[in-house]
């Protein structure tokens, strides 16, 4: 899977370069991101730009990421497009993430306290 | 942008013909004299098509431009036929294209006879969808059709060895120019999977839907034109596609044939039309297709409101949504979960919104085509739908609570869930529930959905229930199909007929007229010659035009009574036969229509009339008095040969059983008598066209219905104690029509004699041969006759569905068409 994390402050920028986020790569994204939680990544921004779309085990995998940093990380999701947002709405996943336009209003988001991930 | 008023642009021949060469050499790359006949059909197509287009175009913007509130008609079956002679007319350019054409070498009229049907229908649900979707084109109304593209039609019957075989109808196999594809406008459809009860970033419930397989709805659009070719509105049809990473998982695994078969399942959805209207309970795909269809339409619909409309608060002022039946019923949960779920409204003005966009058609009163979905397979496939459903249902059992209280058996009657054993969803509850409108489709059938179906919820919301009698557009189904009784009726009164047939009113006069009569007859006898034509072709029979055509055409279903007319052809024969008695004029009896695969009783009443028809002609004595022809592979394009050249109709339904019928008015509008009884529209056929000049038997809905409820009909005692009834069922089940298997028809006894007679075939029949008798002794005075005929087409005014639509638009969508 085409992955790259980046450190920005307090917070870690995920971006995935998959086109499609499916059963092919939806397995390894929760190993990777697992492995990362547990070496201390805890506020995570995680950026969609470059996906077309998700099937619902690439969204199962995003959830899982959320839940593996309850109760005090926190998790947002920026870039959404076109399908992908569409999944996030009618699933209503759009109310239990954070779902912001950009990196900058992402990283914001996760430096506001008071909303985090529940 | 051309205005309204604008006419269509006459079209030349000249320019006809540079178009239809054009289209032959660079849309299929041939010149024209190398095209074969369905490239020749194509190239005819699409030039027309390329008017069409334009309009269509032009037609979507004014309708933004205007801000005209859309209706938006969902229907599992659309029945629309062939598209090429109705385009033609409707748009004004049939006389240039037919000129053209002769220019260039062909006929117009053995071309329009290459055209496929689109058979996306098996019947009148289906066909009145198409003649809606005509009115409302013609009058000037935003009107969408929405539907599923399916890839075979209702199947293409063959009769071998008298019975009934399936083939497929493969209708798209070799392209159609009348569907534009729009991969733009896809959308995904998520279902199956399961509800994860989780809590949103303020605490609050949150189901999360997981686990969800997705389709992919491509949309193709069918352009409908008024008559003018003012409006060319659309007709939606989706075909489900796979994503194109549907099983990526599986196709990386290496197993590019289990990837390749999950893509064919899921595109499986939109394959094939269930043929017949009563699908049996738990079939899986057809509940998948019923929300595809549906889940597409309403995404469509949400996303052009949107286009103009800041939110959906407003949506029931600029959208109505009719469902046709109960197979778009799953709009009430679609409708509550995207305004819910995706749009973040509250439940209770989500569900105002719902109840002010939607209206519901009943169209039935059989028990077997009320649709009930198991609820296991109903959590199965839309597990959110569902939690959405027990919802609604909740809360609008508290409303019955409210009204009555304590009464425990009426919450267990109105429920939109039956508890069953086995627990089930009531898709007619869903659909009255979720709808401000409920409409019964004729007089009769409306005061029986309130008294008999659903009578608790007439009894909650008298003020939503209403009557809206089906109609016929008469562009199809007389100017179209039977040119020669048009042009007669122009040249007689005008054409204001096309776009208001009360204005045929003025044809009354003419009925007293020897030379309009004269005329009139002459008509008849020559769409009745071109009826034999086709017969012959078809049945490699020679009938006479001379004889009384006398049709049976419509699906086969007992409740139909194909086998009561059998047995009136029976009765014929034998009085012929065994006492000697000519009929006083030769009858040709013609059956059409398809049974359900699935539907034996159905398949043997056509084996019993291909028996019939066989002994018949093998006789000397009945052959060329009484013949007998099931002429096969019944459609919309048949029904267009046939309706011209019936001297009589026979809509002999049990009463009760019929909503309306339409097959009544398009034979009684191109000049054939109904024999009917008092069923579903015939009832305001008879009110319509006067008692002398119909002939009206049989029992009443309520006689019906007392005997159903008293337990007092008892068929065997009618059989004894009728000797006409006796005769006729001794012969046909004696084998004498079937001397290679006796027992062939046993079953008749077994089901009419020593069984109930449901469908009340032995009580009736002794009143239908008297009315048979009537009959034949007017049709013996053709001035009588024919006298009889033009009044019923001067009197047919009422069953247009320009009216019908009409009455739609002011009662239930609060739209006011353009003309």
């Amino acid at each position: 899977m085409k992955l790259e994390l980046d450190d920005v402050g307090a917070a870690t920028v995920v971006r995935v370069f998959e086109a499609n986020v499916d059963a092919r790569v939806a397995m390894e994204f929760r190993t990777l991101m697992a492995r990362e939680i547990t070496a201390g990544k805890r506020r995570l921004a995680l950026d969609l730009r470059e996906v077309d779309f998700m099937d619902s085990s690439g969204l199962g995998a995003v959830v899982s990421v959320l839940k593996a940093l309850q109760p005090d990380g926190d998790l947002v999701v920026f870039g959404l497009r076109g399908p992908v947002l569409r999944l996030f709405q009618l699933t209503r996943m759009d109310r239990v993430f954070r779902l912001l336009p950009d990196e900058a209003a992402a990283l914001e988001a996760l430096a506001m306290p008071g909303e985090g991930a529940t | 942008m051309k205005r309204d008023t604008d006419t269509i642009g006459p079209v030349t021949a000249a320019e006809a013909t540079a178009a239809i060469v054009g289209h032959a050499r660079h849309s299929l790359g041939r010149l024209w004299d190398e095209v074969t006949p369905r490239e020749a059909l194509l190239a005819v197509s699409m030039a027309v098509r390329d008017h069409l287009l334009e309009r269509m175009a032009d037609t979507e913007r004014q309708w933004r431009a205007t801000g005209a509130k859309r209706v938006c008609y969902l229907s599992l079956e659309f029945l629309m036929g062939r598209s090429l002679g109705n385009n033609l007319i409707n748009l004004g350019l049939h006389d240039a294209f037919r000129q053209a054409l002769a220019g260039l070498g062909h006929d117009l009229d053995d071309l329009l006879e290459t055209e496929r049907d689109a058979a996306l229908g098996n019947g009148g649900l289906g066909r009145l969808a198409a003649c809606f979707l005509d009115s409302m084109a013609t009058v000037g109304i935003a009107g969408h059709g929405y539907g599923i593209c399916y890839e075979y039609g209702l199947f293409r019957q063959e009769i071998d060895g008298g019975r009934q075989r399936e083939r497929p109808d493969n209708w798209l196999a070799g392209g159609t120019p009348w569907l534009v594809e729009r991969p733009d406008e896809a959308c995904i459809v998520p279902l199956y999977g399961r509800i994860e009860h989780a809590a949103d970033r303020a605490g609050g419930y949150n189901p999360m839907w997981m686990d969800w397989k997705i389709l992919v709805g491509v949309p193709h659009d069918m352009p409908v034109a008024g008559y003018g070719g003012l409006t060319v509105n659309a007709l939606r049809l989706f075909s489900a596609r796979a994503t194109d990473d549907f099983d990526m998982g599986i196709f990386n695994e290496g197993d590019y044939l289990r990837a390749v078969e999950g893509k064919i399942a899921s595109e499986t959805v939109s394959k094939v039309l269930y043929p017949s209207d009563a699908v049996e309970a738990g079939r899986e795909l057809r509940l998948v297709q019923e929300y595809f269809f549906t889940a597409c339409a309403l995404h469509d619909i949400v996303r052009r409101h949107l286009k103009d409309h800041a939110d959906l608060r407003d949506l029931a002022s600029g959208v109505a949504i009719q469902m046709n039946d109960t197979h778009p019923a799953l709009a009430v949960a679609e409708l509550m979960r995207l305004l819910v779920d995706e749009h973040a409204m509250d439940w209770d003005e989500a569900f105002a919104i719902t109840r002010a966009t939607l209206g519901y058609t009943n169209h039935t009163l059989m028990p077997e085509a009320l649709e009930r979905w198991p609820v296991a397979l109903f959590e199965t496939v839309l597990p959110r739908h569902l939690q959405i459903l027990y919802e609604i249902n909740a809360r609008f059992l508290a409303s019955v609570e409210a009204r009555w209280p304590g009464d425990a058996a009426r919450q267990r009657r109105m429920s939109i869930v039956d508890e069953g054993p086995p627990r089930q969803v009531r898709m007619a509850h869903l659909a009255i529930v979720g709808s401000h409108s409920i409409n019964g489709v004729a007089e009769l059938h409306t005061r029986l959905v309130k008294s008999d179906l659903v009578p608790d919820f007439h009894a909650m919301w008298p003020e939503r229930f209403n009557n809206k009698t089906n109609g016929v557009t008469q562009r199809r189904w007389l100017q179209s199909c039977n040119p020669g009784l048009a042009g007669l009726l122009t040249q007689s009164v005008g054409d204001g007929w096309i776009t208001d047939l009360e204005s045929l009113r003025a044809l009354e006069p003419f009925a007293e007229d020897p030379a309009f009569r004269e005329a009139f007859r002459a008509v008849k006898r020559r769409n009745k010659e071109a009826l034999a034509r086709v017969i012959q072709g078809t049945n490699r029979v020679v009938v006479s035009p001379d004889a009384l055509f006398d049709v049976h055409a419509k699906r086969i279903h007992e409740y139909k009574r194909q086998l009561l007319q059998a047995m009136h052809v029976v009765h014929q024969y034998l009085r012929l036969v065994e006492d000697g008695v000519s009929p006083v004029v030769p009858r040709c009896f013609v059956f059409a229509g398809k049974a359900a695969p699935g539907y034996r009783i159905a398949k043997e009443i056509i084996r019993l009339v291909n028996d019939l028809s066989a002994t018949l002609r093998k006789d000397p004595r009945s052959r060329g008095v009484l013949d007998v022809v099931f002429v096969p592979d019944y459609r919309v394009s048949l029904a267009e040969r046939i309706m011209p050249a019936a001297d009589l109709s026979e809509q002999i339904s049990t009463a009760g059983k019929e909503a309306s019928g339409t097959g009544n008015m398009k034979f009684a509008m191109n000049g054939a008598l109904t024999m009917g009884t008092l069923d579903g529209a015939n009832v305001e056929i008879l009110e319509a066209v006067g008692a002398d000049n119909i002939y009206i038997f049989g029992l009443t809905a309520e006689e019906v219905a007392r005997h159903v409820a008293e337990g007092s009909y008892h068929p065997a005692d009618v059989y004894r104690g009728h000797p006409r009834v006796q005769r006729v069922l001794d012969a046909i089940t004696s084998g004498r029509f079937c001397p290679g298997e006796p027992d062939r028809y046993a079953w008749i006894r077994q089901r009419l004699v020593d069984g109930a007679d449901e469908y009340f075939h032995l009580v009736d029949l002794d009143a239908c041969l008297d009315a048979q008798d009537r009959a034949s002794a007017d049709f013996a005075d053709p001035d009588r006759w024919t006298t009889m005929a033009i009044r019923n087409v001067a009197r047919m005014g009422r069953f247009s569905s320009d009216r019908t639509i009409r009455e739609y638009a002011r009662d239930i969508w609060g739209v006011v068409p353009t003309r």
